[in-house]
């Protein structure tokens, strides 16, 4: 096989945690679309990223193999949302200090 | 030099192309994570103009699109899956039906696009929206057109990608026993999503 599959390796994944993670896609869409309609105040966009951030691990995760990737490419995946994360709270955190 | 030529093993090539693959996949994040920063900068100086303006943009066409690149995303993961374990035919079948679903995504983006430009809510110095007329508004809807168009445009290339990938695999040159170009071009297709996954809250839900 072109795509490594030595025993020391996860194996790939299969059909059935694909439709897993896309029903799980599908409900955390509603979810967060409910929550949405719901005066949450100033905790709506903290709850809505929230769950964002979790879609984003199932997309990782199940359709992008993150598990199966290198140390490497893991660590690359961790610091781009370390960086985000800190470009974004350094930005707010200039506006809302000033 | 070809890859194929660095690296005499197979299984080290594939390494090196994934590994290339995602620190591609990590400066293309960081591209939109300079607009993330400007949207947090300019949400955190124009809260209720920011929120009043999400509330302008069509929260059912923003769903249906969320909902329409997770099932696509869907469907290049089981392309993948499909070829894996060699089932030509249904490779095809699912990569044609991602793009048929990315198609509608730009179709429905296209819709919304026409709804706010007959509104005069436009990029820039073309703003002359009546309804909406205070700077952060302004300010709001100049940033939605350079993020949900630069996604866009990722959507087209990642569409072509598709496409070419489609063929390779109908010319028999992506087989299941070669097939790390399906599994990179998968993954800039999931990151498209990813990137769409945190533009739907922060341009329709949080109002």
């Amino acid at each position: 096989m072109d795509s490594t599959d030595s025993a020391d390796e996860p194996s790939f994944p299969s059909g059935r945690s694909l439709v897993i993670a896309l029903v799980a896609l599908a409900g955390l869409t509603v979810v967060s679309w409910g929550a949405a309609q719901l005066a949450l105040g100033a905790a709506g966009t903290p709850v809505a990223l929230g769950i964002a951030a979790t879609k984003a691990g199932v997309v990782a995760v199940a359709f992008m193999e993150l598990l199966r990737a290198s140390t490497l490419a893991r660590v690359i995946a961790l610091v781009t949302v370390g960086f985000i994360a800190l470009l974004c709270a350094g930005t707010v955190g200039d506006v809302a200090f000033r | 030099m070809k890859p194929e030529e660095i690296y005499a093993d197979r299984r080290a090539r594939t390494h090196a192309l994934h590994l290339g693959m995602w620190i591609f996949l990590g400066s293309e994040t960081l591209l939109f994570a300079g607009l993330f920063g400007l949207y947090s900068a300019y949400r955190a100086q124009f809260p209720a103009d920011f929120a009043t303006a999400v509330g302008h943009n069509d929260a059912t066409i923003g769903t249906i699109n969320t909902l329409v690149l997770i099932v696509s995303s869907f469907f290049v993961a089981w392309s993948i899956h499909a070829l894996r374990g060699g089932h030509r035919r249904m490779c095809i079948a699912s990569l044609v039906t991602a793009m048929a679903l990315g198609a509608s995504f730009l179709g429905l983006k296209t819709i919304e696009y026409s709804h706010h430009f007959a509104e005069g809510i436009a990029p820039g110095a073309q703003y002359t929206s009546t309804e909406l007329p205070e700077a952060g508004a302004r300010t709001f809807f100049t940033l939605y057109y350079a993020m949900t168009g630069l996604h866009a445009l990722h959507v087209i290339a990642g569409l072509a990608i598709l496409g070419w990938l489609a063929t390779r695999v109908r010319r028999r040159r992506t087989t299941t026993e070669r097939h790390v170009e399906l599994e990179l071009g998968g993954l800039y297709w999931h990151l498209i999503d990813v990137v769409w996954i945190f533009l739907w809250p922060l341009l329709y839900l949080t109002g």
